[in-house]
């Protein structure tokens, strides 16, 4: 029993190593000013690592203590509960999105009604955002970005597409191929897949469709998770440059493909802009007081093969 | 001597093409214990496994306490109170004595519309019934994994003697226990039989046989070679009955008799 | 024969200190106590003790402590179920689908939903014992079928995989508040009223206290520990789980019904699912394709932290408890006390090495296996 017991110890020694370093590091700057970014990505989604970097740099840059936090799995449900988390530790700012709004919009309402403050980013709408409290929106929306690459599709002459969704549980992504249906002026109908996130699978779901519907003009993918290994599906099938591609979202292979023209514009919300920026605001309006008077808008914009080198440069890791 | 408790009349038994048993016919007395012994294949398991219900005989008759029988399956067997032990046992390592002794039938206490498993009093027999038996246990909770191959052994035989067996079907007990082991389940056979139990004992070691048995019946290649009674028959006939006869004489000779 | 007899010289006196220890919940027991005293000293000042705190971690082990339930009894009784998340996923878009979409009355979807659920955990069943087929296998076909059906049914129907409104299709319903309300509001109130738990500063619930009652997911999670610890080592039943898990040939040959008690824990296991399902819609009020994604694993992982034996015939329904309560209090204490969030499953790891390494050993005192 002894041995066992001496075993736990050192195991806990173990365990409390990195958590001891941890704690300290999150002390270290000496300020008290405590934000939580809250996020409704799941561990496997590279996408939010640009959010990541944009918070810690803020973190840096405004000297405020800055914690990321989201559901491994992408449980909204499990995401409701982080946010009650973080209610109470008492931080002085949360940051969220609003990725369902029934299930969050409690938990982010009772934040807001302790005194913490709250901005919404990335999901949801500003007027969901003014419903829960929030002190303002920062994002892009979804179904207004859609429509102006739908109008611009149009203007090219798409006349029929597939919307690949990797995230088909998450209503406001859905909303970029809803408003791409309607910037075209076509019914949106079964031309959007659940592609699934695993890159094999989205690849011949893909293949699969477009075999089966070879009369597609143009495809739409929501983000590099079913960007990415669309790309290769294009590629293998030997219509990349022919067939209309657009995307939401960048990263490295979306840029290498625009730069390629197998991809013909990628709308960059600016993710970067959405973390750093809240930290900023929130920053500044509990030491001076002060906040802008609107959302914030981060995108739409467009990218294409011109006025690639910045975001090339930094694509993956602030773009 | 009284009536046989149960009569095996002409048993065959065939899967088949393979005759299994070719009309095997035995008695069994209350409290007596009554060896079957052979040696491997020679049908002893097709044999007890016909008595205890689990498989119909393809011809013959089962006469038990007078009546003809015809088992369904082994739980009428086992109601009617024909237990077997399997050499594999049934008793589950990971659970106490107590919960062992009384699985599948569980005594229970009525709380108003609950009904309780009646620990107390499954423990206080478990206990006592162990006791009985020669053993003593650390406590009722104690888990049947601590215990020895014979004392398990013991364990398995004494829950089927406390739920009413009238015929006690030991299948090869002995076979994997040391010396000593050995003694306290022979021990334990002792006791059963002394009870008015008739134990039928399955064996391939005529020592073991000879320790407490009654009377002997060997089988061979699914016949019968002959009941003995105790005291008709010595070791070295059984054992040469068992193996066959002649080639067995034989090889018992290059090895100086010591088999 | 004379006890001196028996008595086997090499077997040492145990005493009683280690005879109480040496039970499937001590790797719980010592893990929870780990736990608490670890968090105590380096989060302590976060808010993870305080009101609202301790109601996060205790709802998370609660959801978990449901789950965990179902699955401990039916691990004991030899079988996994893996389709437990899925399970979770269906039965809340079915409560959605038919009390929402379709406008049955709340308390009949739920009826319907229960009914629906428990018989796919009886048909899990009765195909794992008709085939003999690995549960695993079954029931991760289950996890695929129920998943499908999950995205399927919503976006044929409603074109999207989240459907709202279900708190206000529940309004007023007799039977919805089983799952969804909260108990003891007055107590509440009165400790927010002397201060002892904060209040709103602000909105339209200004002056309510910030924790304003126990949901009755805890009423159900602490009623069902209860039930199941009963019906394990107080019932008859309970016999036959640890038997048919133990050794399912030697329990059949004692009498017991070892098909039937395997079932019985499959329907089991699903209505904690559902009833896990049901609470949470009802508090969320929306019923979205993903949930319970990967909750099967939990169940288990909480279970086998508990001390049961992933092989079956043994355990603990408060040892799984237990089990839950470590998870829930690792996963959100990690939050409060600042961790970088991926490391959650480092210490995931950690703790299930360091449990089940510990219950290998009670139990080889337990059963003598050397």
């Amino acid at each position: 029993m002894k041995s066992t017991m001496s075993k736990l110890f050192a195991t806990a020694a173990i365990v409390a190593a990195p958590f001891a370093a941890t704690t300290a590091l999150a002390d270290g700057h000496g300020d008290d000013l405590t934000y939580i970014l809250v996020s409704h990505a799941p561990d496997s989604d590279s996408w939010w690592n640009t959010v990541k970097n944009g918070i810690a740099l803020a973190g840096e840059q405004m000297g405020v203590n800055v914690e990321y936090r989201n559901p491994p799995t992408g449980d909204l449900a499990d995401m409701a509960r982080i946010i009650e988390q973080a209610a109470a530790s008492q931080p002085d700012g949360i940051i969220t999105t609003l990725a369902d709004f029934d299930v969050l919009s409690g938990p982010v309402a009772d934040a807001v009604d302790q005194g913490i403050d709250v901005i919404i980013m990335n999901s949801g709408t500003p007027e969901q955002a003014r419903e829960v409290g929030a002190l303002m929106y920062v994002g892009q929306p979804e179904y207004d970005a859609g429509y102006a690459a739908g109008l611009r599709a149009k203007d090219d002459g798409v006349g029929s597409f597939v919307c690949v969704n990797h995230a088909i549980s998450n209503v406001t992504v859905a909303e970029r191929c809803v408003g791409f249906a309607d910037g075209l002026g076509i019914e949106l109908g079964d031309s959007m897949i659940d592609s699934g996130q695993d890159p094999a699978e989205v690849k011949n779901r893909v293949i699969a469709y477009l075999n089966a519907n070879p009369e597609t003009d143009a495809i739409l993918t929501i983000g590099p998770t079913s960007a990415d290994p669309t790309i290769l599906a294009v590629e293998e099938m030997g219509i990349a440059g022919d067939i209309y591609f657009g995307t939401f979202d960048l990263g490295d292979n979306i840029v290498q493909a625009i730069k390629d023209g197998t991809i013909q514009w990628g709308i960059d919300q600016q993710p970067f802009l959405q973390s750093y920026l809240p930290v900023v605001v929130l920053a500044n309006y509990d030491r001076y007081g002060v906040l802008p008077g609107n959302n914030i808008n981060s995108g739409p914009g467009f990218v294409t093969a011109d006025a690639l080198e910045k975001v090339e440069e930094f694509a993956g890791e602030f773009r | 001597m009284a009536d046989p408790i149960i009569q095996m009349k002409n048993i065959e038994k065939h899967f088949g093409s393979v005759i299994a048993l070719a009309g095997v016919s035995v008695d069994v007395f209350p409290g007596e214990c009554h060896c079957l012994l052979g040696d491997n294949g020679a049908g002893k398991s097709t044999f007890i496994k016909t008595m205890s219900g689990v498989h119909k005989p393809t011809a013959g008759e089962i006469v038990f306490e007078g009546k003809p029988l015809d088992f369904g399956d082994p739980r009428d067997a086992i109601a009617a109170g024909i237990a077997t032990v399997h050499q594999h046992l049934g008793m589950i390592p990971l659970m106490s004595v107590a919960r062992n002794f009384f699985m599948g039938n569980e005594p229970v206490k009525k709380f108003g519309p609950f009904k309780a498993f009646d620990h107390e009093y499954a423990n206080k027999v478990a206990m006592a019934e162990m006791k009985q038996m020669g053993i003593n246990l650390r406590g009722p909770d104690q888990a049947v994994g601590t215990l020895s191959g014979g004392e398990r052994q013991t364990v398995a035989i004494a829950r089927a003697v406390h739920f009413g067996a009238k015929v006690l079907i030991l299948d090869e007990p002995t076979s994997a226990l040391g010396v000593r082991q050995t003694a306290n389940v022979l021990a334990t056979i002792d006791k059963v039989r002394k009870q008015g139990i008739a134990v039928v004992f399955i064996t391939h070691n005529v020592r073991h046989a000879m320790a407490v048995g009654d009377r002997f019946t060997v089988l061979n290649r699914g016949q019968t070679l002959g009941t003995a009674a105790r005291g008709e028959i010595t070791p070295e006939a059984l054992q040469d009955l068992m193996a066959g006869g002649q080639e067995m004489a034989q090889l018992e000779g290059s090895l100086g008799g010591t088999v | 024969m004379s006890d001196v007899q028996n008595t086997d010289e090499r077997i040492k006196e145990t005493s009683r200190l280690r005879q109480a220890l040496i039970r499937p919940e001590l790797g719980g027991m010592v893990g929870t106590v780990a736990v608490f005293v670890f968090f105590a000293l380096f989060a302590f000042d976060s808010g993870m003790f305080n009101a609202q705190g301790v109601m996060n971690w205790s709802v998370v082990s609660a959801q978990f402590m449901i789950i965990a339930v179902g699955a401990c009894l039916l691990m004991i009784a030899g079988e996994f179920d893996l389709s437990v998340g899925s399970m979770i996923g269906f039965a809340g878009m079915m409560v959605a689908i038919f009390g929402v979409t379709f406008g049955v009355p709340m308390w009949l979807t739920i009826i319907i939903t229960f009914v629906v659920c428990v018989g796919f955990g009886a048909l899990n069943g009765y195909i794992v014992v008709k085939t003999g087929l690995p549960s695993f296998i079954v029931t991760l076909a289950t996890l695929f079928i129920l998943r499908g059906f999950t995205i399927f049914f919503p976006q044929t129907i409603e074109r999207k995989t989240i459907i709202g409104g279900i708190r206000e299709a529940a309004e007023g319903d007799w039977l919805a508040p089983l799952f969804g309300a909260k108990i003891g509001k007055p107590v509440f109130q009165w400790l927010g009223d002397i201060g002892v738990i904060d209040t709103f500063q602000r909105g339209n619930r200004l002056g309510e206290p910030v924790v304003d009652g126990i949901p009755m997911l805890m009423v159900w999670a602490i009623g069902l520990v209860i039930f199941g610890h009963w019906l394990l080592t107080r019932s008859r039943f309970g016999n036959w789980i640890f038997a048919a898990g133990g050794d399912a040939d030697a329990a059949r040959n004692s009498g017991v019904p070892v098909n039937a008690v395997k079932i019985k824990m499959f329907m089991f296991t699903a209505f904690c699912a559902t009833v896990f399902a049901v609470c949470q819609v009802m508090e969320f009020g929306s019923a979205g394709a993903d949930r319970g994604l990967l909750k099967e694993f939990e169940a288990i992982i909480a279970v086998v932290i508990g001390g049961a034996l992933l092989t079956g015939g043994y355990g603990s329904v408060i040892g799984a408890a237990l089990g839950a309560l470590i998870f829930g209090v690792v996963q959100q204490g990690l939050f409060f006390a600042g961790v970088e969030s991926s490391l959650f499953r480092v210490f995931l790891g950690v703790i299930l090495l360091a449990a089940v390494i510990l219950n290998t050993y009670i139990r080889r005192i337990i059963t003598g296996e050397r």
